[in-house]
């Protein structure tokens, strides 16, 4: 510790987490030592290089932004304040007590230690600790940095942390956390207004300028989905036989584009011998996977685990917290040798399933694969070595597993592939097969199962030889629609967008979510998300497109470097907002109105037509809501000139049209979801099948 | 105005979802023309409706532009 240490009184470590404080005091004490309760909260005192220590620890972020009012009808709102997080956030109620703790200790305390997680959150978290309950010491607390919570590199970064922190990384994301409570209550409160005044009941609607863009790449990709419209094209095969082999070539030409030329490749190949016209055989070297940066570990935790991005990130900050693997919010996928290699693969080398591939890279030259992308805090997340002090539940061994053998392969060669095409002429009709096989695992071995890779064999034919063309298929394809994002693509679309966080972007989509404007696996937007994107595109165009929120994140890294305060980006902001505001304002109404209409409705996206109607036959049954009662039916379009059909809804639960009409009286079926099983329902409440029911119950 | 086949406020007789799905199912058309050597264009829909790919607007959309033809040919 620097020349500060020499001061009267202990020193007082501020902790992000408790988990994270009793790690760093047995890191320092040398080992487990027990806890006193100071004001309700756990606190460790000790000594360390003939200092006493006493360490406490806040519960992620203890202050929140927040506006005087609170008042759900007040907006716009622009003096936005810090306040203790108990005060303005349901669930945050142990921020009292820990704040009181800070308080009584930091009077007796000589010297600060800010040892909060060294990002921008947790920079932002010991900021506010030190400046609230530590009366203004922020610039004098020093910064301990690490990236494990292992004895050794706490130790160390305790006996080298003199200076204190230069509070880019706070003054960013105070600035951040300002920017996204205005735009948030804004134009939440904006909306929930609207619908309120137009519904006559509250129902809370939000949008943030993050969320905003996030929402519209589902909405957007849904649009395409509904409107696609596929257009056919033919795929050719041959059947070949090498003695007792059989094997399937394609034809050369990916897409065959009429059926008259497809059906002319199966006339003038069938019965006729091919000759194999080209054999080319490659090697080729492929390098292991670089090491994870939060978002490839997330990505990868889907791909092998189905695991949401943010259970991912809950996962790995157990790890992390457990001192089993580095700081898990990173962007990096680099490993420098500070982190000691060889210590960590002998950790390794100790625990079962590792040991045998800890101790051959041991034997040789280590020199890990990297990617491209650093991040300045933290490198890429690794292992520690250290083995679990408790028995990891099964989706923390799953992820554990996967860090560390993305570690192991890391420093692995490279894989040697030999692939093979070959090029079967029939009649002038190329057909070709593509293969490839491993023929040195390398880095596979170490990865294991995670490797998406397949060996593909191809027969040993040569060129020249004869091969018999047992058949020739052709088939009808047809161009498939966009696929539906899921929430590990959405997040890789986020990150290539440059929108959100590394630490926020899983939250995102969580929120998205919960409320109500995204569901499924294959991520479809809802009609209340598609409202809302429709309504903001109209009165608020610029938060549901990523140019403001980048700029924004432009903006918050020159706060972050120094090069800019953060008060012009507020100022700036408040303008911005204040502008909407007023478009938003102007049409309140009719905002209400079709947030109204598409919330209660709760009909997924593109199904509020259900099918033709089968009374009028020329109309569709669609979903619709009574002007006066409020109440949702099925009417029919020709309503009232042609036609007058109509059929009560259930008015709770989504409501989704299945694929089919009813077979017994052809009104569309529909399932009610909301409960835990959908239910199946006709609409038509003159169904046979129904007035034979309400006959029975009826004569009983 | 109201869009023919959603409750969505519309300049014409369709939203602008169902208006692009429509341009959408009219400039398919001659693809598929193409591709088949020749089609009509009630062939045409009809295929486009029973297609699994399609999407649901274009669905309804293509529905309604059968349902317009049949009038036409029923008056």
């Amino acid at each position: 510790m620097g020349e500060s240490s020499q001061s009267a009184g202990y020193t007082l470590v501020i902790c992000e987490k408790p988990d994270a404080a009793r790690r760093i005091s047995e890191a320092l004490a040398g080992g487990t030592l027990p806890g006193s309760l100071v004001e309700g909260v756990v606190v460790y005192r000790f000594r360390h290089g003939q200092q006493d220590f006493v360490v406490c620890s806040a519960q992620g972020h203890v202050y929140a932004v927040s506006d005087p009012f609170r008042e759900r009808a007040v907006y716009p709102i622009f003096d936005a304040e810090w306040y203790q997080s108990n005060l303005v956030e349901k669930g945050s109620a142990s921020a009292a007590k820990r704040i009181a703790a800070v308080k009584k200790l930091s009077g007796g305390a000589g010297r600060l230690v800010n040892a909060c997680d060294f990002d921008v959150e947790g920079e932002t978290i010991g900021f506010n600790v030190l400046r609230y309950a530590c009366d203004g010491r922020e610039r004098e607390a020093i910064r301990a940095k690490f990236s494990t919570l292992t004895s050794e590199e706490l130790v160390e970064s305790f006996r080298s942390a003199k200076a204190p922190s230069d509070q880019g990384l706070a003054r960013a994301g105070r600035a951040r956390h300002l920017v996204d409570f205005m735009w948030g209550v804004n134009l939440s409160r904006a909306l929930s207004q609207s619908a309120l005044a137009s519904e006559g009941r509250y129902r809370t609607v939000s949008i943030g300028r993050v969320q905003g863009p996030t929402l519209k790449f589902v909405a957007q990709r849904e649009s395409e989905i509904q409107e696609f419209v596929p257009t056919p094209f033919w795929k050719a095969h041959a059947v070949f036989e090498r003695g007792q082999t059989r094997f399937v070539a394609a034809y050369a030409k990916e897409r065959i584009g009429t059926r008259a030329a497809a059906e002319k490749v199966k006339r003038n190949c069938e019965g006729r011998d091919g000759i194999v016209a080209d054999v080319r055989r490659s090697v080729s070297w492929v390098p292991p996977s670089p090491p994870f940066s939060i978002g490839d570990l997330q990505r990868e935790a889907y791909r092998a685990f189905g695991f949401s991005p943010s259970r991912t990130l809950q996962i790995a900050e157990r790890l992390y917290l457990g001192s089993l693997a580095s700081y898990p919010r990173t962007g990096s996928q680099k490993l420098p040798p500070s982190i000691n290699f060889r210590g960590i693969l002998r950790g390794l080398q100790g625990l079962a399933g590792y040991s045998r591939e800890a101790g051959e890279l041991l034997r040789g030259e280590l020199r890990p694969v990297e990617g491209a992308k650093a991040d300045p805090a933290h490198p890429a997340i690794h292992p520690t070595g250290e083995h679990p002090r408790r028995s990891l539940d099964s989706s923390e061994a799953k992820v554990y597993d996967m860090v560390v053998r993305r570690f192991l392969s890391a420093f692995a060669p490279a894989a040697k592939i030999e692939r093979a095409a070959v090029t079967i002429a029939v009649e002038g009709n190329e057909f070709v097969l593509e293969g490839a096989s491993t023929v040195y695992p390398g880095w596979q071995a170490y990865y294991g199962r995670y490797r998406s890779w397949r060996d593909v064999e191809v027969p040993p034919v040569k060129e020249g030889e004869r091969l018999r063309t047992a058949e020739v298929r052709i088939e009808e394809k047809f161009n498939q629609r966009p696929i539906r994002y899921n929430q590990s693509s959405l997040l890789e679309k986020m990150e290539r967008e440059g929108i959100g966080t590394k630490a926020t972007r899983a939250g995102i989509i969580s929120t998205l979510l919960a409320r109500g404007y995204i569901s499924g696996e294959s991520l479809a937007v809802t009609g209340l998300g598609e409202s809302i994107v429709e309504i903001m595109e109209m009165f608020a165009p610029s938060i549901v497109t990523t140019g403001l929120t980048q700029k924004i994140e432009e903006r918050l890294e020159a706060v972050e470097g120094g090069q800019e305060d953060g008060r012009a980006l507020l100022r700036e902001t408040v303008r911005s907002i204040t502008e909407q505001m007023i478009a938003l304002s102007a049409d309140e109404d009719r905002i209400g109105r079709r947030i109204g209409e598409a919330s209660s409705a709760g009909v997924a996206a593109g199904t509020t037509v259900l099918g033709p109607c089968p009374v009028c036959k020329t109309g569709k049954l669609r979903i619709v809501r009574s002007k006066k009662t409020g109440k949702r039916f099925v009417g029919c379009t020709n309503y009232p000139e042609a036609c007058r059909a109509s059929a009560p809804l259930p008015q709770r639960g989504a409501i989704k049209a299945a694929p089919k009409p009813c077979q017994r009286c052809s009104w569309p079926v529909v399932y009610v979801l909301g409960g835990r099983h959908p239910w199946r329902l006709c609409v038509n409440p003159d169904c046979p099948s129904k007035v034979k029911k309400r006959d029975e119950v009826q004569a009983v | 105005m109201k869009c023919r086949l959603c409750s969505r406020d519309a300049a014409g007789d369709l939203c602008p979802y169902h208006m692009r799905a429509k341009e959408n199912v009219e400039a398919a058309y001659e693809a598929w023309v193409r591709a088949y050597g020749g089609m009509d264009w009630k062939t045409y829909l009809d295929r486009v409706i029973t297609n699994g790919e399609t999407g649901q607007r274009a669905k309804e959309v293509a529905e309604l532009l059968v349902g317009r033809l049949n009038d036409k040919n029923n008056p």
